[in-house]
């Protein structure tokens, strides 16, 4: 980037801005001042563009583009969990809506970050393409002239050739001499033959600019990548008991996030069956620590296409079912005990698996169950499933063992209006009992409703019905996520991190080599053979890149002993910056 | 410090004035970009009110009959055990409603939906298509609200899968109106509206007669 850094100058640079400008003869007057051009809309344009591709601008903008991100981690994150946004803002009644209309809850889909990341974007893009296209000619260009003065270069070495009787001829030298580099890895061009100096030009590490372009232009596929995932991309959704199936339809999924620009009549059409999940613990006695810790989960699931052969699958954490892109993840998982709600008139009123939430290591589990169709009287539950029932030394039960070795229903119940009939939506896993009576709970007479294997009916108090523990089962949670930016996302950051390697290991260096005929201090005939080299950037390895062409020299050739003047200054100072490239 | 030279001056507020533009133009693009109204779907997502279903907004979409696709293809089982498919549909129009006994909407248009069963009798054949419950919680439901109609057992999905390939439903509840063809003649997001869509079997019987 550094390249279009110093293209520009700013207005204030200008002369005629400086002290100067106070001169006797008044502003405006003054003779030695150069009048700033009035920019059109065009030169403001190529000023703004100039300004923007600089490489501080990018740099800036990264700068901005991380500080913007800190919001993203201190506040909740709707793509992350919207409940969690919900009750922020419920208990922040004044600052919550306005940070919600400043789209804090929405960082990384915000106006104010996607300004950011667009800008550093178009940055991006217009610095790299023009360095790419440098590079290009560059590439397809001769390497550059030999300098006059090689000595001026930081590595510069001498070597006089051969004894008297055989000092080899300055053409042949040179056209040796760039077979040796073209080994080595350089680029040649042989120059001058047939004159009284011919010289080599070569040039090495032309793939660190290529690394330097694939890492920036990678950067871009990673940013696009991500942006094509959030367009087009969805995250679902779905808890699946055992046995139950999930068809690939916007109508099953408990949530779904769309992209900003996808279409729900698009889903892929696939459905899968959770056929059994197992989940296992932790089961050495020797650690007690660790007992009853789960180590490993593993849901075996049918997956049906249109017109396929339904196909066993196994889903793992980490290990997702993938049908043409779309993935599912195991989340989460859980019990859910099957229950059986018989109401008042004698009707089953409910019959089916009630999916609990655990709230602690040994699978104690929270349960809403809402019976609306109960008659004459809608019935609720709320309490807790212990998987592995125990009573503690309080005397109050409690779970040991996320096994289900006793488990052990805990419920209150209540009749009345559940506020289903009002078609307002509620969260399923929680009961409003305003306006509900209570039938069961620990203050009411009956107490709570305790139900396990050696008494799984219980009849509830005003003849209101009865309610019956049947069986549990498992249940996982699903994530169902389509990211087409997923692939791009990954290659480009290969990419990205190669072209880094490359940019960051590979020197770029310029060599010279010039050969001529001299004479030794007897007076005798020999070739001398000089060359410099000069880095591209910071190349500590420089000097050992020289002294090895020295003795690759020598041993192709042979040497004399060093003429006085050359073993006065064997290299020059590295302060020199050497002739004119940039 | 003076200022060098009156002639400059006036370049630079124009030069500010440019920018600007330029900034509130490239913020506008962004803006239309990104801040478009989103749509019910992201709304409700955003809400994070884990009602664990899909709702819809009660959009209603028509086809005129030259404008409907393929005739549908499904097959299921009802919850008595009647293995029923699409061509058992055929010769007059019918209504699929889609639909489980905890989901609110679905049990505010349920008695709108058993009347109007009771009303087209003979004339439209209604089934529904219950997503998530086991036959006792279903036939609760229908006890509840006197639904006179039989419903698809599809906690498989079977039903569901099969409609994606037409006009698929999108939310809970769904209804569906297929004409006599058994072609998608309307489709109701959400809870459907009693008057429109009296309206919808009207012209669908209508133009069947």
């Amino acid at each position: 980037m550094s390249t279009t850094s110093s293209r520009q100058s700013t207005p204030e640079d200008t002369p005629g801005r400086g002290p100067r400008g106070s001169s006797p003869t008044g502003p405006g007057k003054n003779p030695g001042d150069v009048e700033l051009p009035a920019l059109g809309p065009v030169g403001m344009a190529r000023w703004a563009w100039a300004q923007l591709t600089k490489m501080n601008t990018a740099l800036f903008l990264l700068l901005l583009l991380a500080v913007a991100a800190v919001p993203g981690s201190t506040f909740p994150q709707r793509i992350q969990d919207t409940g969690a946004v919900a009750d922020y803002i419920d208990a922040n009644p004044t600052l919550g809506p306005w940070l919600d209309r400043l789209q804090f809850f929405d960082v990384f889909s915000s106006v104010w970050f996607s300004a950011i990341y667009i800008l550093l974007f178009v940055s991006l893009v217009g610095c790299v393409l023009p360095r790419a296209g440098k590079h290009w000619r560059a590439w397809r260009a001769q390497p550059p002239r030999t300098p006059k003065r090689l000595e001026r270069l930081p590595e510069h070495r001498r070597l006089v050739l051969g004894g008297p009787a055989d000092a080899p001829a300055p053409d042949e030298v040179v056209a040796q001499a760039a077979r040796l580099l073209g080994k080595r890895g350089y680029r040649v061009a042989v120059r001058d033959t047939g004159g009284p100096a011919p010289s080599v030009a070569a040039e090495r590490g032309m793939w660190k600019e290529v690394g330097n372009v694939v890492f920036h232009l990678a950067l871009l596929g990673v940013l696009v990548s991500v942006a094509v995932g959030s367009l087009f991309g969805f995250k679902g959704q779905k808890i699946l008991v055992e046995g139950d199936s999930f068809a690939n339809s916007l109508i099953n999924y408990d949530a779904f996030i769309p992209g900003t620009n996808y279409d729900p009549d698009q889903l892929e059409p696939f459905s899968l069956t959770l056929e059994n999940f197992e989940v296992e613990f932790y089961r050495d006695t020797a650690v007690p620590s660790q007992y009853g810790t789960p180590v490993d989960f593993t849901a075996e699931v049918t997956v049906q296409q249109p017109g396929g052969q339904p196909r066993q699958e196994t889903l793992k954490v980490n290990a997702p079912v993938n049908v043409d892109g779309v993935k599912s993840f195991l989340i989460g998982n859980g019990y859910a005990p099957l229950i059986r709600v018989t109401d008042g008139n004698g009707d089953v009123a409910f019959e089916g698996p009630v999916v609990g939430i655990p709230s602690d290591g040994v699978y104690t589990s929270s349960l809403v169950l809402k019976v609306p169709d109960a008659a004459p009287d809608q019935l609720g539950f709320t309490g807790l499933l212990l998987p592995t029932a125990v009573t503690g030394a309080d005397g109050l039960p409690r779970s040991a063992d996320p096994g289900l070795a006793n488990p052990k229903l805990i419920l209150s119940s209540y009749s009345g209006d559940l506020g289903l009939d009002s078609g307002v939506p509620q969260n399923v896993y929680a009961l409003d009992v305003e306006g509900l009576t209570e039938l069961n709970g620990m203050l009411t007479p009956d107490g709570p409703i305790t139900l396990d294997a050696a008494g799984p009916v219980y009849e509830l108090p005003q003849g209101k019905g009865s309610i019956e523990f049947l069986d549990v089962k498992r249940y996982v949670g699903l994530d169902i996520v389509y990211d087409p930016g997923r692939t791009g996302a990954f290659v480009s950051f290969v990419l990205a991190f190669t072209g880094l390697l490359m940019s960051m290991f590979i020197a770029r260096r310029r060599l010279w080599v010039r050969a001529s005929k001299g004479v030794d201090k007897d007076g005798a005939p020999t070739t001398i053979l000089e060359y410099g080299l000069l880095a591209r950037g910071e190349d500590p390895r420089l000097a050992a890149e020289a002294q090895r062409l020295g003795e690759l020299f020598t041993q192709q050739w042979g040497t004399a002993p060093p003429p006085a003047d050359a073993a006065a200054h064997p290299k020059t100072s590295r302060a020199h910056s050497g002739p004119a490239h940039t | 410090m003076p200022v060098p030279s009156n002639s400059s001056l006036p370049t630079h507020p124009s030069r500010r004035r440019v920018l600007s533009l330029a900034g509130a133009g490239v913020l506008g693009v962004v803006m239309a970009g990104c801040g478009a109204e989103e749509d019910p779907l992201a709304q409700q997502a955003n809400t994070g009110d884990e009602k664990g279903y899909i709702a819809g907004d009660g959009t209603v979409s028509e086809y005129a009959p030259d404008q409907r696709g393929e005739p549908v293809q499904f097959s299921g089982t009802l919850f008595d055990g009647t293995e029923l498919s699409a061509e058992d549909l055929r010769g007059k129009p019918a209504l699929l409603n889609f639909w489980y006994a905890a989901c609110p909407p679905c049990r505010v248009e349920a008695p709108d939906l058993a009347e109007l069963a009771q009303q087209f009798e003979g004339q439209i054949a209604f089934y529904g298509v219950n997503l998530r419950d086991d036959q006792a919680t279903a036939e609760a439901f229908e006890r509840t609200f006197g639904i006179p109609y039989p419903s698809f057992e599809d906690k498989d999905g079977k039903v569901v899968m099969a409609l994606n390939a037409y006009v698929p439903p999108r939310a809970v509840p769904t209804t569906l109106v297929l004409d006599a063809q058994g072609r998608v003649a309307a489709r109701i997001l959400g809870i459907a509206d009693r008057s429109i869509l009296e309206t919808l079997l009207e012209d669908t019987v209508a133009e069947t007669a």
